[in-house]
C-alpha cells in the first residue's frame, strides 16, 4: 500500500513536472495564484526544486551563451549610481529629520530676528518723526501766537492812530500847551481836548519833563470849579515816542496841571510837585 | 577584453554581501550578471542607449529590491533576469519607445544581434550557433519569444496561432535541449 502510494505520488509530480508549469514559473510566467501553487509545492516536494534548479540553471547558461559585454563605462555608471544613491540615503537616514527641524527652528528664528529688527527700525523712525512734527506744530503755533499779537497790536495801532487821527480832523479839539511852574521852569506838556466828546489826550512826543523813576509817575488833574479831578497817570521814559496817550474823560475843565506822584496816582495832587500848568 | 580586476563570488557569498549592502556585492553582481542580463536586455530593445539606460535600471532596482529576494523560490539569477526582462518590457511599451523606436520583427531582432555578437564577439559565444543548432526552429522561436522577448505563454500562442499546450510543450522541449546541451 505505501508503495503504491508513492508510485501515485511520483506519477503525479512527474506529470506536474510534464505539464512545462517550472518553465513557466522560472520565466515568471504565471500569475500570482498559480505562481503561491508552485512554490507550496516546491516546498512539500524536493523533486520538484531538483528539477526546477536544473531548468533555471539551463536557462542561466543560455544566458550566459548569449550574454553580450555593455560597453567598459557601464561598470562605473551603475556602480557609481547605485554608490550615490547609498550615501544619499545613509545623509538622509543620519542626519535628515534633525536637521529639518535645525532648518525650521533656524527660520523661523530669522524671521523673529528680522521682524524685531524691522519693528525697531519703524518704532524709531516713528519717534523721529513724531519729535520733528512735534516741533514743527510747536514752531506754527508760536508763529500763529506772534502773529495774532501783531495782529491785534496792529489792529489796535491802527484804533489808536485812528483816535490819535480824530484829534487833528475833529475840530472840538481844542489844543492846549501847559507850561513849567517854578519848579521845573522850562517844563512843557501838549494836550488836546474836546467837550464835546469828553475826551483828552497828551502829546508824548512834547513832553519835556524829567525822567520819572519807577515809584513816581506824573498824573494829570482837571480843575473844575477849584476842585481837583484825577485823568489818570503817565510816564516820561528814556526813549522817545511820538504816541498820544487818551486819559480819562472830562467834560468840564478850565485848568490842567500835572503833578509828580507815587507809583499809581494819587486821589489829592502833591501840590509842591506840579510840574506844568495851562488854563484855557 | 581580459576578465582581470574583475569579481566573482559563489551565489551564497554574493547574497550575503547583498543583504549587508556591501559594496564588493555590487561590483560581483555586475561583473558576474551584466553581460548576461544585458545580452537579455538587447534582445528585447535594439537601441543601445535605451538598452544601456535599463541595465543600469535594473542594477539599480536589484540592489534596492533586495530584500525582497527569497532563495527557497528560485536562483538568483532567475530573479535577477526577470527585472531585467520586466523592465525591457515596460520600456518598450511606453510611449517615448513606441514614438522612437520602429517596431522590429522579433525573429529578425534576435537573428540580428545574434548575427553581430558573433561577428564582433569572441570565442565564448561561438557555441551559440552550435547550441541553436541543436534546437529545433520551432522550440528556438518559443524559446526566443518568452525568454528574450517577454512574451507570455498565452501571448506567444495567440502570436503564432498555436494552442497553450503546445507552446508549453514546446517551451519545455527546448530547455530540456539546452539542459542536455550543458550537461
Amino acid at each position: 500500500m505505501n508503495s503504491e502510494n508513492i508510485l501515485i505520488k511520483v506519477e503525479d509530480i512527474k506529470a506536474y513536472i510534464e505539464s512545462g508549469i517550472l518553465e513557466l514559473y522560472v520565466l515568471g510566467d504565471l500569475n500570482h495564484r498559480e505562481r503561491t501553487e508552485v512554490e507550496n509545492m516546491l516546498v512539500k516536494y524536493p523533486e520538484l526544486k531538483a528539477e526546477l534548479n536544473l531548468i533555471e540553471e539551463a536557462l542561466a547558461l543560455y544566458a550566459e551563451k548569449t550574454a553580450i559585454e555593455a560597453p567598459g563605462y557601464m561598470r562605473d555608471r551603475i556602480i557609481g549610481s547605485i554608490e550615490k544613491d547609498i550615501r544619499d540615503n545613509s545623509d538622509n537616514i543620519t542626519g535628515n529629520e534633525t536637521d529639518d527641524k535645525k532648518v525650521i527652528s533656524h527660520k523661523q528664528f530669522n524671521f523673529y530676528k528680522y521682524a524685531f529688527a524691522a519693528c525697531l527700525i519703524l518704532l524709531l523712525v516713528s519717534t523721529y518723526l513724531l519729535y520733528s512734527l512735534n516741533g514743527k506744530l510747536q514752531q506754527s503755533n508760536a508763529q500763529i501766537a506772534s502773529l495774532q499779537t501783531e495782529k491785534q497790536q496792529f489792529a489796535k495801532t491802527v484804533s489808536f492812530k485812528n483816535g490819535e487821527l480824530e484829534v487833528f480832523q475833529d475840530a472840538s479839539f481844542k489844543f492846549l500847551n501847559l507850561q513849567g511852574t517854578g519848579k521845573v521852569p522850562n517844563a512843557k506838556l501838549t494836550i488836546a481836548w474836546s467837550p464835546v466828546k469828553r475826551k483828552v489826550w497828551i502829546d508824548l512826543k512834547s513832553i519835556q519833563m524829567p525822567i520819572n523813576d519807577k515809584s513816581h509817575q506824573y498824573q494829570l488833574w482837571a480843575i473844575v470849579k477849584g476842585k481837583p479831578i484825577d485823568l489818570g497817570v503817565f510816564d516820561k521814559t528814556a526813549d522817545t515816542t511820538k504816541d498820544m496817550k487818551e486819559m480819562k474823560p472830562i467834560e468840564l475843565a478850565d485848568t490842567f496841571a500835572v503833578t509828580l506822584e507815587p507809583q499809581g496816582g494819587s486821589a489829592v495832587p502833591t501840590m509842591d510837585q506840579m510840574m506844568v500848568i495851562g488854563k484855557f | 577584453m581580459s576578465k582581470k580586476g574583475k569579481i566573482s563570488l559563489s551565489e551564497d557569498e554574493l547574497i550575503l554581501a547583498l543583504r549587508n549592502k556591501d559594496k564588493i556585492a555590487m561590483e560581483a553582481l555586475y561583473d558576474m550578471y551584466s553581460a548576461s542580463l544585458f545580452g537579455v536586455i538587447s534582445r528585447i530593445i535594439a537601441d543601445s542607449t535605451i538598452a544601456e539606460d535599463v541595465l543600469q535600471e535594473s542594477f539599480v532596482k536589484i540592489w534596492h529590491s533586495f530584500s525582497s529576494y527569497d532563495a527557497e523560490k528560485g536562483r538568483l539569477f532567475t530573479w535577477m533576469v526577470n527585472i531585467a526582462r520586466n523592465l525591457s518590457i515596460d520600456k518598450t511599451r511606453s510611449k517615448d519607445f513606441k514614438n522612437n523606436i520602429k517596431n522590429q520583427d522579433i525573429e529578425n531582432n534576435v537573428t540580428i544581434i545574434d548575427e553581430q555578437n558573433s561577428s564582433v564577439y569572441k570565442p565564448e559565444l561561438m557555441g551559440v550557433r552550435e547550441l541553436t543548432e541543436k534546437l529545433k526552429p520551432e522550440q528556438k522561436l518559443i524559446l526566443d519569444l518568452i525568454y528574450f522577448k517577454g512574451y507570455t505563454h498565452v501571448e506567444a500562442s495567440e502570436e503564432l496561432g498555436i494552442p497553450l499546450g503546445t507552446i508549453k510543450t514546446r517551451l519545455r522541449l527546448a530547455i530540456i535541449e539546452l539542459r542536455k546541451y550543458f550537461n
